[in-house]
C-alpha cells in the first residue's frame, strides 16, 4: 500500500503519531485542567513548588525525562509491575508507556496556556456565578468553559503539535518499535540512517507543512497565546 | 423582618479584621469607610467567598457558617461587585436567565421579582439581544443588577457599584433602589466611599476603618458625628439639613426649604411641595458673621447658636458645631457644621453660645447634595 508515495510502515507510523497525539491530548484534558485550574486561583503555599515541577519538562533535555522514565516504567518498579499485572505486557517499548511519558512530556503545553485564560476570567466571575445560584459543577461548564475556548483550543492544539514532534523520549521509552511506538519523527530518523533521502523528504517537509498550517491556524484565531517558562 | 448578624475575625494579609454588627434595618444600609477599611471584605464574607477567617452570618436566624457551612451557590445572597462581572459568552437575556434558572428555593415572605417587570423599570428593552462587549458601562451595571435582584435574593450586598457611573444615571438608578428596595421588602447592604451617594441612598450607616466598626445609626445622625468628619477628613467635612419644600420659583429654579422655620434657598428642584428634602453642605461653604450683614453676601441667612469651638492646632483652620434656631421647639435644632479661619474666628471673637448669622449661598449646594424620601 502506497499513498502519496509513502511507505506502508510510513502510513502506520503516521497512524500511531496521530493516535499517541489524541490519546495524550484526551488524558491532558483529564489530568492538566484540574490542575491549571489549581494553579490560576489557589493562594497556597504548595502553588509555586507544583508550578515548577509542571515546568521542568520545558527546560530537562528529553533524555533526562526519558533516562528517568526509563527507569520508572521498567518491570522492577511497583508501577511496571502493576501494568504488567494489568496487560501481561511491560510499560517500557508499549504504546501506553509512550502515552504515559507524552503526557508528562506535553504538561506544560496544555497546562500554561489554560492556566492563564483561567487567570483572565479571575475569582469574581466564579464568585458572580455562584452568587447566582451556580455550583462548582455548573460553574465549570456553563461559565468557565464557554469564557475559557480558546484557551482549550490553544492548549489542545499545542499540545497535540508537541507530542507530534517529540523525538528523544519517544525513542529511549518506546524504543520504535513498528506498528507499536515508531512515530514519524522515529521513521525520518531511520530513513536518513539509511540514507533513503527521498522518503525523509517527504515525511519531514509534510510534518513541516502541518505544523505551520496548525500555528498558522492558532495565531490568526487567537492572538493572547502564552507559553511562559518562569 | 429580615435580620443579618455579622462578625469576621482573622488576618487577611498583613490586614487585622475584627467587625461585629447587627443589620437590622430592611432598607439600604450603606456601609462606608476609607479605602482599604475592609468594606469589600466584609462583603465578600457575607456571600461565602471567604475560608480561613472566623466568621459568623446569621441570616434569618439561619447561621451560615455553622458546623456545616452553606456554600455561596445556596445563600440566598445576591453579591454584585464593582465589576458588572456579565458573562460575555451570553446575551443580555441570557444573562438574565441564568440568574432565572438557578433561583433558590425562597422564604415565602417575599415575593418574586418579574423578569418583564424589571425589563422595563431598568429599560433594557432595546439591550436583550446584545453581547456584553457591545455595551456601556452604564448599561452592563443595569444588567448585573437586574441580574442579581432576579435570581431572587433576600438580601442584596452591592459593592460600590456606581463607581464608573456619571451623574445622570446614578440618581436614575438610585432612585431606582430606593423604589426597590421600598416596594419588595429585601434589604440592600451599599458599599461606598462617595460621600454623595451616601447622603442620597442611605437609610442607615455603619462606619468602618481599619477593619473595624465605627460607628452606626440613621443617616442624618452619622453624617453628623465626630467619627464620620474624622473618616472623610476636615476639607470635605459637611453637615445634612432636613427640611419639607415650601415654595417653588420656577423663574429662577430655585426651591425653598422650610427648616425648622428657617427658609433655605437651593437650586433646582429637589421635590414637589410638602417633599420632605435632606441637603448636605460643605462646613467650608458656610460664611458666619456675629452681627447680621447686608443680604447680598448669599442667598441664605441662618440663625443659630455656636456649641462648640474646636481650634485645629496644626492648621490654619477651625471648625464650629452650630445649633440652627428652631423656631418651633427651642430646644431642639438641627446641627451645622462650619470651618473657619483660626485668624477669623479671633477677629470675630466669637464663642460659645453666641448668636450667629450664618450665610450660605445656594450655588454651593448641587444637586448632588439632595437626598429624596
Amino acid at each position: 500500500m502506497e499513498i502519496l508515495n509513502l511507505s506502508h510502515s510510513d502510513i502506520i507510523a503516521l497512524l500511531v503519531t496521530l493516535k499517541l497525539a489524541l490519546t495524550t491530548c484526551i488524558c491532558l484534558a483529564i489530568i492538566g485542567t484540574p490542575i491549571a485550574y489549581f494553579l490560576a486561583f489557589s493562594s497556597s503555599k504548595g502553588k509555586s513548588i507544583i508550578e515548577s515541577i509542571v515546568t521542568l519538562p520545558l527546560v530537562l533535555p528529553p533524555t533526562v525525562i526519558g533516562f528517568y522514565l526509563i527507569i520508572f516504567f521498567s518491570p522492577d518498579t511497583k508501577l511496571g509491575q502493576f501494568f504488567i499485572l494489568l496487560t501481561g505486557e511491560q510499560l517500557v517499548f508499549s504504546f501506553y508507556g509512550l502515552v504515559l511519558a507524552s503526557i508528562i512530556y506535553s504538561l506544560p503545553f496544555w497546562v500554561q496556556p489554560l492556566q492563564s485564560s483561567f487567570e483572565n476570567i479571575g475569582k469574581q466571575t466564579i464568585q458572580t456565578s455562584n452568587s447566582l445560584g451556580a455550583g462548582p459543577f455548573d460553574t465549570f461548564f456553563n461559565v468557565i468553559l464557554p469564557l475559557c475556548r480558546r484557551g482549550f483550543l490553544t492548549s489542545f492544539i499545542l499540545s497535540f503539535a508537541h507530542t507530534m514532534g517529540e523525538f528523544g523520549i519517544v525513542l529511549m521509552v518506546g524504543g520504535g518499535i513498528h506498528g507499536k511506538t515508531k512515530v514519524i519523527a522515529i521513521s525520518i530518523y531511520d530513513h536518513v540512517e539509511q540514507l533513503s533521502f527521498a522518503k525523509a523528504h517527504y515525511l519531514a517537509g509534510g510534518m513541516l507543512v502541518i505544523s505551520f498550517i496548525i500555528l498558522l491556524c492558532l495565531y490568526l484565531s487567537n492572538k493572547n497565546i502564552s507559553v511562559r517558562v518562569k | 423582618m429580615t435580620s443579618l448578624f455579622v462578625k469576621i475575625k482573622g488576618q487577611l494579609g498583613n490586614f487585622n479584621l475584627n467587625f461585629e454588627h447587627d443589620f437590622k434595618s430592611e432598607g439600604i444600609t450603606v456601609l462606608y469607610g476609607p479605602n482599604g477599611s475592609g468594606k469589600s471584605s466584609i462583603i465578600s464574607a457575607i456571600g461565602g467567598f471567604f475560608r480561613n477567617l472566623e466568621i459568623s452570618i446569621i441570616l434569618n436566624g439561619q447561621d451560615l457558617e455553622g458546623k456545616q457551612k452553606i456554600p455561596s451557590y445556596k445563600r440566598a445572597i445576591g453579591t454584585m461587585f464593582q465589576d458588572p462581572q456579565l458573562f460575555e459568552h451570553l446575551t443580555v437575556s441570557q444573562n438574565l436567565d441564568f440568574a432565572v434558572k438557578r433561583v433558590k428555593p425562597r422564604n415565602k415572605k417575599y415575593i418574586n421579582i418579574e423578569k418583564t417587570d424589571l425589563i422595563k423599570s431598568l429599560d433594557l428593552e432595546t439591550l436583550l439581544k446584545r453581547f456584553p462587549t457591545n455595551l456601556s458601562g452604564g448599561e452592563k451595571l443595569r444588567v448585573a443588577l437586574a441580574r442579581t435582584i432576579l435570581s431572587q435574593p433576600d438580601y442584596l450586598l452591592l459593592d460600590e457599584p456606581m463607581s464608573d457611573l456619571d451623574i445622570r444615571y446614578k440618581a436614575k438608578l438610585i432612585r431606582f433602589l430606593k423604589a426597590f428596595n421600598k416596594q419588595n421588602k429585601i434589604p440592600i447592604l451599599y458599599v461606598t466611599h462617595s460621600i454623595e451617594e451616601i447622603s442620597q441612598i442611605a437609610d442607615e450607616i455603619v462606619l468602618i476603618n481599619k477593619g473595624r466598626y465605627i460607628a452606626s445609626g440613621f443617616t442624618s445622625k452619622i453624617l453628623n458625628s465626630y467619627d464620620f468628619q474624622n473618616l472623610v477628613g476636615k476639607f470635605e467635612a459637611s453637615s445634612v439639613l432636613e427640611g419639607f419644600v415650601s415654595k417653588i420659583n420656577k423663574r429662577f429654579s430655585l426651591t425653598t426649604l422650610n427648616i425648622d422655620g428657617q427658609d433655605l434657598m437651593v437650586p433646582g428642584s429637589p421635590g414637589s411641595l410638602n417633599n420632605f428634602v435632606r441637603v448636605r453642605i460643605r462646613s467650608r461653604d458656610i460664611i458666619i458673621t456675629p452681627i447680621k450683614i447686608n443680604s447680598y453676601v448669599a442667598e441664605n441667612l441662618l440663625v443659630g447658636k455656636i456649641l462648640e469651638i474646636e481650634i485645629e492646632k496644626k492648621t490654619a483652620f477651625s471648625e464650629l458645631v452650630i445649633v440652627l434656631l428652631n423656631k418651633k421647639n427651642e430646644n431642639k435644632g438641627q446641627i451645622l457644621r462650619a470651618r473657619i479661619t483660626t485668624y477669623n474666628l479671633e477677629k470675630m471673637n466669637l464663642s460659645d453660645n453666641k448668636k450667629i448669622y450664618i450665610y450660605i449661598r445656594s450655588v454651593s449646594i448641587d444637586r448632588q447634595a439632595y437626598q429624596h424620601n
